[in-house]
Parts: C-alpha cells; sequence; structure tokens
C-alpha cells in the first residue's frame, strides 16, 4: 500500500514538473502561478491604451491569413520556421497568427521567438504576426516572459482592404479556460461597438476551444459547460462569423448557425499530423484549407 | 469470449442470494429540498432552489427525480434510474442518467445521457461510465441543419469517501467527481465536494454541502471557477 501511494504521489509530482529543467510548479497543479486573468486583462488593455490597437492594409480586396497553433517549441521548431517562411512568401498575406502555446515549457521564449527576426521579410510586401498566450504560455509563472516579447494577449486587430473593408479579429486569452470578468467586460464592449462600424468580417481567435465533439479531445480540457453557452451566446447575439481555436492538436469544424469554429491542427514538431491553416477573406464568406506539413516523427 | 460471458453470468448469478446482505442509504421514499448560493465568475453570484425525490421501487431498483431552478435562470430537470444488487462486499449497481439543463439566459438547452456502473462499500462509493451531451441553441430553428452541437464521447466518474458507515444517523464525506445531481461536466473538469447529513428522526433528515469547481487543473492552467453551498432537508416517509 505505503509503495503504491509513494507511486502515485511521485506521478503527480511529475505531471508538475518541466521534463526539460526538472523545475516542479506544484502550486501550478491547484492554482496556476502565473498572474490571473483579470491580471493579465489588466496588462493588456494598458498596452492597448498606450500603444492603441493594430490597423493592416490589405494589398486587395481579398487576401489571405494564415493561422497557426500549439507550435511548442522546445528544443526544435523546424515546422514554425516553415510557418514563417510559407507566409512571408505568400504575397497575399498581410496578417499571420499564432493562437497559443508558442512554446512547450520554460527557457525557450527567445529560441521561439528568434526566427520571427532572422527569416528575412518579404520586400514585395507587409505582414504582421499577432499572438494569443495559451496554457503551456502560463504555466510556471510564464506571463512575465510572455508579455516581455508579445506585449499582450486581449486586443483586436482589423485588416483594411483598398476600397475601405474591414475586417475585425479580437483576440482573447483562455490560458485558464474562463474569460474572467474584465476580459468579458471588455469583448462585450468590443462586440457592441463592431455592431455600428459594418465589419465584413468578424472572427474570434483565442487558445482553448469551446466543443467536445470527438475522441481525439480525450486528453484536453476546455472551458466550464456555463462559460461555454455565456460565451457562445455573445459570439452569436453579435454576428461573429469564425471562431479559430487550438489546444486540441486535432482539427474539427463546427457549424453552429452562422458561425464556424475551427480547431486547427497542432504545429508542434513531435506532432505526427503537424498543419496550419491559410484563411481566404475576401466579400464572400470566410473559406479556408488546412496545409499539411511533413511529419518530423514516424 | 463465449466461455468469459457464461463465466460472468454465473458470477452474477451466484451473488443474487446475496442481494439482501447490505443496503445503503435509504430503502424508504423520500423527498428533499435545498436552498444555495452559487457563485462563479460566468455568472457571478446567485441562488438556487432545488427539490428530489427518491423512488424505491423494489428491492433492486431504485428511481430519483431532481428539479432546480436558480436566479441564474439555469435550470435543470434529471431522472436517474438504478438497478442495483448486492454482493457480498457492498453493493453493485447500474446508472441510467438522463439530464437537461435550461440556460435560458444565454439561449442554449442541453441534454446530457449517461450510464454507469458503480460500487458502492461502508465507506467508499465509486462510480464511473460514459455520458452524450447535446447542446441546442434555442430558440430552435428547423428550418437550419446546424442547430445541434453533438459531444458523443465524455467519461464521467464519482469517488466518494465517507467518514462513518453508510447507513450512520450522521455522515460526512469528501467527494470528487465530474457529476453532481444537476450537471455531468467534461471530463477533465472535476467538481470537489463535501456533505454531510443528520439524522434528526425516523422521518426528517437535514443536509448540508458544499462544492468547488476549478478549472484548468488538466492542461489547462488551473484556477478558481466557481463554489456553492446547499442547505435543506430531506423527509423519509
Amino acid at each position: 500500500m505505503k509503495r503504491n501511494i509513494s507511486y502515485l504521489l511521485a506521478l503527480t509530482l511529475l505531471c508538475a514538473c518541466n521534463p526539460d529543467t526538472w523545475n516542479l510548479d506544484v502550486i501550478g497543479m491547484i492554482s496556476g502561478t502565473s498572474a490571473g486573468i483579470d491580471q493579465r486583462a489588466e496588462e493588456s488593455f494598458a498596452y492597448n491604451d498606450a500603444h492603441g490597437y493594430p490597423v493592416i492594409n490589405a494589398a486587395s480586396e481579398e487576401y489571405k491569413v494564415y493561422i497557426c497553433t500549439d507550435t511548442h517549441v522546445d528544443r526544435s521548431r523546424t515546422n514554425w520556421e516553415q510557418f514563417i517562411r510559407d507566409y512571408h512568401a505568400d504575397i497575399d498575406c498581410p496578417l499571420a497568427i499564432h493562437l497559443g502555446d508558442l512554446i512547450n515549457a520554460q527557457n525557450h521564449w527567445d529560441y521561439m521567438r528568434r526566427p520571427c527576426d532572422s527569416i528575412p521579410a518579404n520586400p514585395l510586401k507587409q505582414d504582421t504576426l499577432l499572438v494569443v498566450a495559451g496554457n503551456h504560455d502560463l504555466y510556471f509563472n510564464q506571463w512575465s516572459e510572455y508579455v516581455r516579447l508579445w506585449k499582450r494577449s486581449t486586443y483586436y486587430a482589423i485588416v483594411r482592404t483598398p476600397t475601405g473593408k474591414q475586417d475585425l479579429y479580437i483576440f482573447i486569452d483562455t490560458g485558464e479556460g474562463f474569460l474572467g470578468q474584465k476580459q468579458t467586460e471588455w469583448l462585450t464592449n468590443t462586440l457592441n461597438w463592431a455592431d455600428g462600424q459594418g465589419f465584413r468580417h468578424i472572427a474570434v481567435c483565442t487558445h482553448t476551444h469551446l466543443f467536445k465533439r470527438d475522441s481525439s479531445q480525450g486528453h484536453t480540457s476546455n472551458m466550464p459547460l456555463e462559460e461555454t453557452y455565456a460565451l457562445l451566446h455573445l459570439l452569436k447575439q453579435h454576428n461573429v462569423e469564425m471562431f479559430w481555436c487550438g489546444h486540441d492538436h486535432s482539427r474539427e469544424i463546427t457549424n453552429l448557425g452562422t458561425m464556424t469554429a475551427v480547431i486547427i491542427d497542432a504545429l508542434f514538431d513531435r506532432e505526427p499530423h503537424p498543419a496550419y491553416l491559410i484563411a481566404n477573406y475576401g466579400d464572400e464568406p470566410v473559406s479556408f484549407r488546412f496545409v499539411e506539413l511533413t511529419p518530423l516523427v514516424d | 469470449m463465449k466461455h468469459r460471458l457464461l463465466l460472468i453470468i454465473c458470477m452474477v448469478a451466484a451473488m443474487l442470494p446475496a442481494m439482501a446482505q447490505v443496503q445503503f442509504g435509504t430503502s424508504q421514499y423520500a423527498v428533499r429540498m435545498n436552498i444555495g448560493y452559487n457563485h462563479n465568475t460566468t455568472y457571478g453570484s446567485y441562488a438556487g432552489f432545488d427539490f428530489g425525490a427518491f423512488m424505491p421501487i423494489n428491492q433492486h431498483f431504485e428511481m430519483q427525480a431532481d428539479l432546480r431552478f436558480t436566479t441564474a435562470r439555469n435550470h435543470s430537470i434529471g431522472v436517474q434510474l438504478r438497478p442495483k444488487f448486492a454482493v457480498p462486499v457492498g453493493e453493485f449497481y447500474i446508472e441510467g442518467r438522463l439530464l437537461s439543463n435550461i440556460y435560458r439566459m444565454d439561449g442554449f438547452n442541453d441534454l446530457t445521457q449517461a450510464l454507469a456502473v458503480g460500487y458502492r462499500m461502508e465507506y467508499v462509493s465509486f462510480q464511473v461510465g460514459m455520458s452524450t451531451r447535446l447542446i441546442m441553441e434555442t430558440p430552435y430553428d428547423w428550418h437550419a441543419n446546424s442547430n445541434i452541437i453533438v459531444e458523443p464521447f465524455n467519461i464521467c466518474y464519482r469517488l466518494e469517501v465517507f467518514v462513518r458507515p453508510q447507513t450512520s444517523p450522521w455522515n460526512i464525506s469528501l467527494c470528487a467527481s465530474n457529476m453532481t445531481d444537476y450537471q455531468i461536466e467534461r471530463v477533465w473538469q472535476p467538481i470537489f465536494m463535501a456533505n454531510g447529513l443528520y439524522n434528526i428522526d425516523e422521518h426528517w433528515q437535514v443536509n448540508l454541502s458544499a462544492l468547488c469547481k476549478p478549472t484548468g487543473m488538466f492542461h489547462l492552467t488551473a484556477k478558481y471557477y466557481g463554489a456553492e453551498v446547499r442547505a435543506g432537508f430531506a423527509y423519509n416517509f
């Protein structure tokens, strides 16, 4: 019996362990050590107030958005580098999005960020990379490191076409499985404001998925039911067209009335089926396709 | 495979004579009523009022019906059917559940069906099973083809530990589960509960329970999400 209890304790402690550094975050198993969602939202709002929201100019009425998630960069970053090269190379892509879990655990932030600066941009166009935090970006009290490099996790961006049409991208932080009071207020206010602006498309970009429709998601948790329905209600009320998310590592497309929720595959180097997504934005409803990369593992 | 099935049937048949050896909980018709204070980060603070009926149809079959209203306009109705078999130590049961939650404020209903097997001894009760959820947007648009979302596979579980034998006139228990009388959460969303009861006399019983619901304990960042305190009484006929 004593031996079984010892095994159980050891297993529990391993769950709180960063395998790269053998650091333990036992408290994090019960209550995450990063700042809570209300504080993270406040820090994002302060940055938004000081620096404004990104406005990106598309070169034409129709453009592409490259979206990836769950790169979990640790000792290698091959797929992440491939994604950066691909979106730089596409002349029709003014915006690339990373939906969180940028790194796997501590001490990989600079290694993950480096290709963003070192891979040369396309001289024929301008593009912007926007990110949102995932749960792996918060473990081991890493919010401060995330903020150092990426500045905010709750914000919006507007893509403007040459004729003045605008598409709205709202980024929300769901690393804890709920939005929290301040972020919910901000999201409600932002969507209320958006109602009067005549946006062509509205998309919400976040890390955690809304639904759990297949067994592939056996290993990932998502939001409590109350939060799921409250968030869905808010998004539906304001005619959000796309809900881009990750976290599950396995693609899933769910249509609910006029809204489509898409879970995008992981881009993790050790993922057996790594893929990212290209969304086509224009006057028609948003369409998309997955781009599968060559697996780096057997 | 055929032999194994026969062996299992024989084992169950062999246990049948022992069925009456151990009986847990009440074997009488009972009704209960509770009022509760709830808090979560989605709705803030709200009150709940619930009542239920326990119906032992016969020695091997019991039913339970639950109904709850809350000021957050999240209402629930549920039915549980429970065939049970006494075994030499403890009691084995199968539980079928049908649970509907109406989230009026959010414009969604869900309907959850669960089938679980359970085993209860004097100090420990354990249950594991599968559930399926249908999520429906309301008002339902019969002309749309995407109003219903199905979450077909979910594991439900419950482990409860009692400080005294379950037949005692008073008891306290600690429980970890993704199921309450009014909700079956997703598998990685555990709910932690503490329950207490005291039998005033042969008819009246008082209950007090508390519940804590964190989020993200598995594969997300763990934080407090919600809590509930419920108090009420039950009457055994």
